[in-house]
């Protein structure tokens, strides 16, 4: 949408323009978008205060106050081969003997019997409801939230749809059909009327036997039960609400933000007396303002990418280095050569001596198998020279014994 | 359906649209970083390249040393036998000391001294500088410990195959994979790699205890072949207390 005048205003002060829509489309008016659909969207506290606020319809239930206790039952006591539960007296019934008044009997009472005076209603803090049903508005602008909640608005030209006030004039259900249609809001109540389906379970046959999905919710300021009301009240799925009576159970079905509002132009407009602005307190609601959001910029994206925090942001740390399988050095080769780069130059080194010392072998093999082998005159001065040693060695050893 | 005018103008759309200030930043700081990222690359790898160099030739420095050693030895043997004299064998220095009994039954002090050796598990392993200190604390807990002399192969294999490090502020149990996790921990005291660590520990050079504490107790298999009974000493014909040389048949079973 676009933006206001901004002349006589500061920046903060632009607000978005809606377009108005009437029964031929988008016109060429625009209206200036309430304070409220600016407001925080909290899905904590609209989700507390529905499931508080649903509980105010309930009916009570309980069980018989007497149920399971109109027995003179008493207890057979030890020593006849059964439980000690109390039993029925007299006889002639199969219902004779039998245990009674446990939660475990059959025929018994319940356990804890449910009684009328259980707390059936909730109390919530005017505060904290208007807060919901204000986070309830602001999500039912945003087009995401609405599409996200179900609504079917592909067709609907904007959001917030605002119509001008003829609406509230109307009487017949199929010049509203009509209107809808324009707008792009009849894909929503096709969906209703094709989700009509009978309901799982026991509400079948306690008057709730059809279950069906929610439609666009008319909102109006005007007109009131003899006009819009009867015009809108009859199509599938489509709900209607007066502005001075917003409901979160309406606005916010079953705790999920982004119902798909219709909005007539004097109801639209109502919305800053009833919420106020940032500037200005409600004037219809006493002691309201509205909520302020907790961050001013809530871009995550914008901050952690800006200037000031990247200036003074540490270098991403090395990730630690885990130790994989270890590898056997005396088996593995390569993971030797990681740890010793000599291993190479060591092995083949003793490879080499290895060929040398065997070719030696050979030849001296095959010399003393031809008989021409002849030992080397250097290994056998040494053996002269160590066996020489040896003697002296042994003689001056037993010197002065009696070995011979 | 008009293909080569659609991609037309799909080409001057993308032209003539903005790029978003949020993009352009994140480009930039994006290139500037990538730079950075692949100059220290480079810087690394010349790095890397270097400290290989000095590993190679130290590992074969000792390759050269070990043997020098060993031929040492033999010559100061033959020299003795000679000349006629004796030759002492030296005493050894390093010692490697296997936990052979359970954790169940134990006096106090035996357990306390079997914890000070690390040696808080069955088949737990490490080793140790003999000294009187050492061997006197063996002396305590002979029934419970065999131990003895290990030869140059066992220290390597056991290290290699069994060797884990304390690494990181917590002294997590980290395999040793790759020397940069045995250069990080006892860099400064000129330990580069596995091979500088299996030289200090062979050669109980004089940062032994840093590196020996900085490797976490070896986990041994139970022998293959089996012990030949635990509950006496090695020289009754069992298998606890030392056993010198006879350690590193044992090793080999156990590794």
């Amino acid at each position: 949408p676009e933006h206001e005048d901004t002349q006589h205003l500061g920046i903060m002060a632009a607000r978005p323009l809606v377009t108005l829509h009437d029964a031929n489309g988008p016109t060429a008016n625009t209206v200036p978008l309430p304070a409220v659909f600016t407001a925080p969207i909290r899905p904590d506290v609209v989700q507390f205060v529905h499931t508080c606020m649903a509980k105010n319809k309930r009916q009570a239930y309980a069980v018989n106050v007497n149920a399971g206790k109109q027995h003179s039952a008493e207890s057979w006591g030890t020593g006849r081969a059964v439980s000690r539960i109390p039993r029925v007296q007299g006889g002639g019934t199969h219902a004779a003997g039998a245990g009674a008044f446990g939660n475990m009997c059959r025929g018994g009472r319940m356990f804890s019997p449910n009684k009328t005076f259980r707390k059936w209603h909730v109390k919530v803090n005017v505060s904290q409801r208007r807060y919901a049903t204000a986070s309830a508005l602001a999500a039912s602008a945003v087009p995401a939230l609405v599409m996200a909640r179900g609504h079917r608005i592909d067709e609907v030209e904007e959001v917030p749809l605002v119509v001008d006030d003829s609406v509230e004039a109307y009487t017949k259900t199929s010049v509203a059909i009509e209107l809808l249609q324009k707008l792009g809001a009849k894909q929503d109540v096709d969906k209703c009327s094709a989700s009509k389906k009978l309901r799982a379970g026991k509400g079948k046959m306690r008057n709730r036997r059809y279950t069906m999905r929610r439609g666009p919710l008319i909102i109006y300021k005007g007109g009131g039960k003899d006009a819009i009301e009867r015009a809108f009240r009859n199509i599938p799925g489509v709900e209607l609400c007066s502005v001075d009576r917003l409901n979160l159970l309406q606005l916010a079905p079953g705790g999920h933000l982004g119902r798909f509002c219709v909005w007539t132009q004097s109801a639209f407009g109502a919305l800053d007396e009833l919420f106020g602005t940032h500037e200005k307190k409600s004037e219809v609601k006493s002691g309201f303002s509205l909520p302020r959001p907790m961050m001013c910029n809530a871009d995550l994206g914008r901050l952690i990418n800006s200037d000031e925090v990247q200036s003074i942001v540490r270098p991403v740390r090395k990730p630690v280095k885990r130790s994989n399988l270890k590898k056997n050095p005396l088996k593995n080769f390569a993971a030797m050569e990681k740890l010793n780069p000599a291993a190479a130059t060591a092995k083949r080194r003793a490879l080499k001596k290895e060929a040398l010392a065997k070719k030696a072998r050979e030849e001296t093999l095959k010399a003393k198998r031809a008989g021409t082998y002849a030992v080397p005159e250097k290994v056998k001065a040494e053996k002269k020279a160590a066996k020489k040693i040896g003697k002296q060695f042994f003689n001056a050893a037993i010197r002065g014994t009696d070995v011979i | 359906k008009g293909g080569l005018a659609w991609s037309r103008a799909w080409v001057a759309m993308v032209a003539q649209t903005p790029v978003p200030e949020n993009v352009l930043k994140k480009r930039k700081t994006q290139e500037r970083l990538n730079a950075q990222k692949v100059a220290e690359a480079a810087e690394a790898k010349k790095a890397k390249i270097q400290k290989t160099r000095t590993i190679f030739k130290r590992a074969e420095a000792y390759v050269k040393e070990y043997r020098a050693q060993e031929r040492q030895l033999v010559r100061l043997r033959r020299e003795a036998k000679r000349t006629g004299n004796f030759f002492v064998e030296p005493e050894a220095k390093l010692l490697f000391v296997i936990r052979i009994r359970g954790i169940n039954a134990m006096h106090p002090k035996t357990k306390k001294i079997l914890q000070l050796l690390r040696l808080r598990q069955i088949h737990n392993g490490v080793f140790l500088k003999a000294n009187k200190a050492t061997i006197n604390m063996l002396r305590k807990v002979e029934p419970y410990v065999a131990y003895g002399y290990p030869s140059l192969k066992t220290v390597r294999e056991l290290i290699y195959k069994r060797g884990f490090g304390k690494s990181g502020p917590g002294k997590d149990r980290i395999p040793l994979a790759d020397n940069t996790t045995i250069e990080e921990a006892l860099g400064k005291h000129d330990i580069l790699c596995i091979e500088d660590l299996i030289h200090e520990i062979y050669t109980v050079g004089p940062s032994f205890k840093e590196a020996n504490n900085f490797l976490w107790p070896f986990k041994l298999s139970s022998p293959s072949g089996g012990f030949k009974q635990i509950t006496t000493h090695f020289v009754e014909g069992g298998d606890a207390g030392n056993r010198e040389q006879l350690i590193n048949e044992l090793i080999s079973r156990m590794n």
